[in-house]
């Protein structure tokens, strides 16, 4: 799918509706606290990304990867791939790049959302050539079944699909059965049926930490 | 007629219906529960409860928590009446909410939080309530910061004369010197942090305390 024709792989830069121009703050405190900093690990990506930094697993697990979080809440892959094109990665040269984004992509079809991901998938290795992209899978969300769930398990599947074949990227799941088996979510583990509890940031939190460490022991010095 | 103090559900647009389901768990929530303190309103009082201040500082004092991202007034109005007051007699209400009252004036703002207050006071007699002022938002200094600061003095004055209520604001702990928001209070120049809410938390905890004492001691 072209760009051209693709929304959420057109990069575009989130509108200051409110007035308070909070978004472009937040990026551009990203580009100017990324001079001088080494992560070996960037996240970047919505709300699940920048909350994950606010709760004692990010101390836990990730600050001692020396890890940096450009998460914004809000962000669908159109404004991530803007963040990326335009500064967030030009100081830094992070060997693992951790992407959760497309939950809030409303409006587009699995195959543009994909397509979205792609697109800053491609923007990373021209800007981080030697950097390896972990893509991380589209939770459920919703307290019972709903379209959401089918489009978010879709994009899932295609993007696995896509990076199957490249080197420098790697797909991970992040459910670690977050549907029980008469179909709900639990406030427990989201308590807005979309964002993380701190428990359930330890539960998804593991196998990540994991795959993240093997990424780096492998990367070439 | 005030827009900010009409009832109004969210209408569900992505398609997850998480907005329904949150207020439906909460009018459950009153079926169960015995709270004798009640909060109520957008994220601010949402995202409390995932901090270990909620834990440490006002689950003891069995509380429970009605907050909802992205509410506005009309939202908060909609829900207390629809089935979250039912059942349950708190003895203190901290209501805080307004922020994302967009399409409306300060003026209008204030309305509806002072409606709700009215609501809260006639729906529950026994009950005191604490508003809290709408904090600072954005890096720099910004038009909404000085709306949010015009609700405050509006509602500073509207407040106490409802009756059993109080207002509460702590936005001063926010700005530091040259006008900037730090990111180590609101990680998003919005919602707060771990640390943000253990600066709010202080003052508000001991005013429930000093608020829930005094409804005893009437008895």
């Amino acid at each position: 799918m072209s760009e051209d024709s693709n929304p959420a792989a057109t990069p575009t830069p989130c509108q200051d509706i409110q007035g308070d121009g909070r978004w472009m703050s937040l990026h551009n405190r990203f580009v100017s606290d990324s001079k001088g900093k080494e992560p070996d690990v960037l996240f970047v990506g919505d709300s699940l990304v920048q909350l994950l930094h606010e709760f004692e697993v990010w101390r836990k697990l990730f600050s001692p990867l020396h890890a940096l979080n450009f998460g914004v809440g809000g962000d669908a892959t159109q404004h991530v791939l803007w963040r990326l094109m335009n500064g967030e990665l030009d100081h830094i040269s992070p060997k693992v790049v951790v992407l959760w984004v497309g939950t809030n992509n409303h409006g587009h079809t699995p195959g543009q959302i994909c397509g979205g991901i792609m697109a800053i998938i491609n923007v990373v290795h021209q800007k981080l050539p030697r950097a390896h992209t972990l893509v991380l899978g589209l939770l459920p969300r919703g307290k019972s079944p709903n379209p959401l769930r089918e489009r978010n398990a879709s994009v899932n599947a295609v993007v696995q699909a896509e990076v199957v074949s490249l080197s420098h990227v790697s797909f991970l799941d992040m459910d670690p059965g977050f549907i029980h088996s008469d179909g709900s979510i639990a406030h427990q583990d989201m308590y807005d049926y979309l964002h993380l509890t701190p428990q359930a940031y330890q539960r998804v939190c593991q196998p990540l930490h994991e795959r993240i460490k093997s990424l780096l022991d492998k990367h070439a010095p | 007629m005030n827009p900010a103090a009409q009832p109004l559900p969210v209408q569900d647009v992505q398609g997850d219906a998480r907005w329904i389901s949150q207020h439906e768990r909460f009018v459950q929530e009153c079926k169960d529960a015995e709270p004798d303190v009640l909060f109520i309103g957008d994220s601010m009082i949402q995202l409390m409860q995932q901090h270990e201040v909620w834990k440490d500082l006002f689950s003891p004092l069995h509380a429970l928590n009605f907050g909802l991202a992205g509410d506005t007034t009309c939202n908060v109005l909609w829900r207390i009446q629809n089935g979250e007051l039912q059942n349950i007699q708190p003895k203190v209400v901290v209501l805080w909410v307004g922020t994302n009252n967009h399409q409306h004036t300060a003026e209008q703002v204030s309305g509806g939080v002072t409606a709700i207050t009215q609501i809260l006071i006639s729906q529950l007699p026994r009950a005191k309530i604490i508003v809290l002022g709408l904090l600072p938002r954005g890096e720099h200094q910004n038009p909404m910061r000085e709306k949010n600061a015009e609700v405050n003095e509006l509602l500073r004055l509207s407040v106490p004369r409802l009756g059993p209520a109080q207002f509460l604001d702590v936005s001063a702990e926010f700005v530091q010197s040259d006008g900037s928001i730090s990111k180590h209070d609101m990680f998003d120049f919005l919602h707060l942090t771990a640390a943000g809410y253990q600066t709010l938390s202080k003052p508000l905890h001991d005013l429930l305390l000093q608020t829930l004492e005094e409804t005893t001691a009437a008895k």
